[in-house]
């Protein structure tokens, strides 16, 4: 039996969080969820759907990520999303990654920040992705399984 | 008018000396940050509001700012034509010099107007008014669709 859509929307507040919701008419009219890092942000989001915050974490605090996918797990299970969509930091890393434990379907979109390297959230997950898109040109020349479409902003 | 922000969160005194001489005087607004320094030649202020800052962009007919990314994405998407002096960290601007390599790869690719010493903006101001900036590549509606339809793809 096919579970119903549902679609995580995770990324962290700031630029992340700013060009998901630049594409944001692909999720209207089908059920979502946010998850950020901000929760000033994720009032805002509220006003749409239902919105977690996640307390934010890096490469630079190994506990405070372990914290992040603690939280990230908890509520994985609580939404059962089917399609992660993230353009990252870590808190899309981490749905990411338990998305695909759980048969979900990853879209990612890599940062406009990021000119010449994928960042490593989206290294991460650009084996497993399902669509996978960067925003210059020259990236798509340089990894496998990416789509350059033009920018979102 | 050209309209010089150094950003809300560090001032940015090297840029804006550079800038505050006679023949700016009326042609350049400057939002200088938390600064101690006060320009003699051009008009400023410390900070703006949020729709201040957006009014006063939009207005401008060039830019001038660190090549901090925020600014430059916003700059690039309303085809601002902008000219940056990269923070350094051997002036205490920044932590590293991620700026410069930033201005370099936007340079490059014609997207805005670097100068990468103080003495070297006064002929970049210049150029800045005949600059017009390369165009974003605008690939929402594509990534839209190619998403969307990725979506519908599921559903059925």
């Amino acid at each position: 039996m096919k579970r119903a859509m549902n679609i995580c929307i995770a990324a962290s507040s700031g630029g992340h969080l700013t060009q998901l919701m630049a594409i944001g008419s692909v999720w209207e009219g089908r059920r979502h969820f946010f998850i950020t890092t901000n929760p000033v942000m994720a009032r805002k989001l509220a006003a749409d759907a239902q919105a977690y915050v996640v307390k934010n974490a890096d490469r630079r605090s190994p506990l405070g990520v372990f914290g992040m996918l603690m939280k990230c797990i908890s509520l994985f299970y609580r939404e059962r999303p089917t399609v992660i969509l993230s353009s990252g930091a870590a808190v899309g890393c981490l749905m990411s990654i338990l998305g695909k434990l759980h048969g979900a379907k990853v879209i990612w979109i890599d940062s406009i920040a990021n000119i010449d390297r994928i960042s490593l959230s989206g290294r991460i997950v650009r084996p497993f992705a399902d669509v996978f898109l960067v925003q210059w040109p020259e990236l798509s020349e340089r990894y496998e399984g990416v789509t350059y479409l033009g920018s979102v902003i | 008018m050209i309209f010089l922000t150094v950003g809300s969160q560090v001032p940015f005194d090297r840029l804006v000396r550079a800038v505050d001489h006679e023949e700016n005087r009326g042609r350049v607004f400057a939002q200088i940050g938390a600064s101690d320094f006060e320009p003699q030649y051009i008009e400023w202020v410390k900070f703006l509001e949020k729709d201040q800052f957006d009014a006063t962009l939009a207005d401008a007919e060039g830019l001038i700012s660190h090549a901090g990314m925020g600014t430059i994405i916003q700059a690039v998407s309303l085809a601002k034509p902008l000219l940056v002096l990269p923070r350094l960290s051997s002036f205490n601007e920044v932590v590293n010099d991620h700026q410069v390599v930033t201005a370099r790869t936007f340079e490059q690719k014609g997207y805005l107007l670097a100068a990468y010493d103080e003495q070297d903006i006064p002929g970049k101001i210049a150029e800045l008014e005949r600059f017009t900036c390369r165009l974003p590549n605008d690939g929402r509606s594509r990534i839209v669709d190619h998403v969307s339809s990725f979506l519908d793809g599921l559903d059925a």
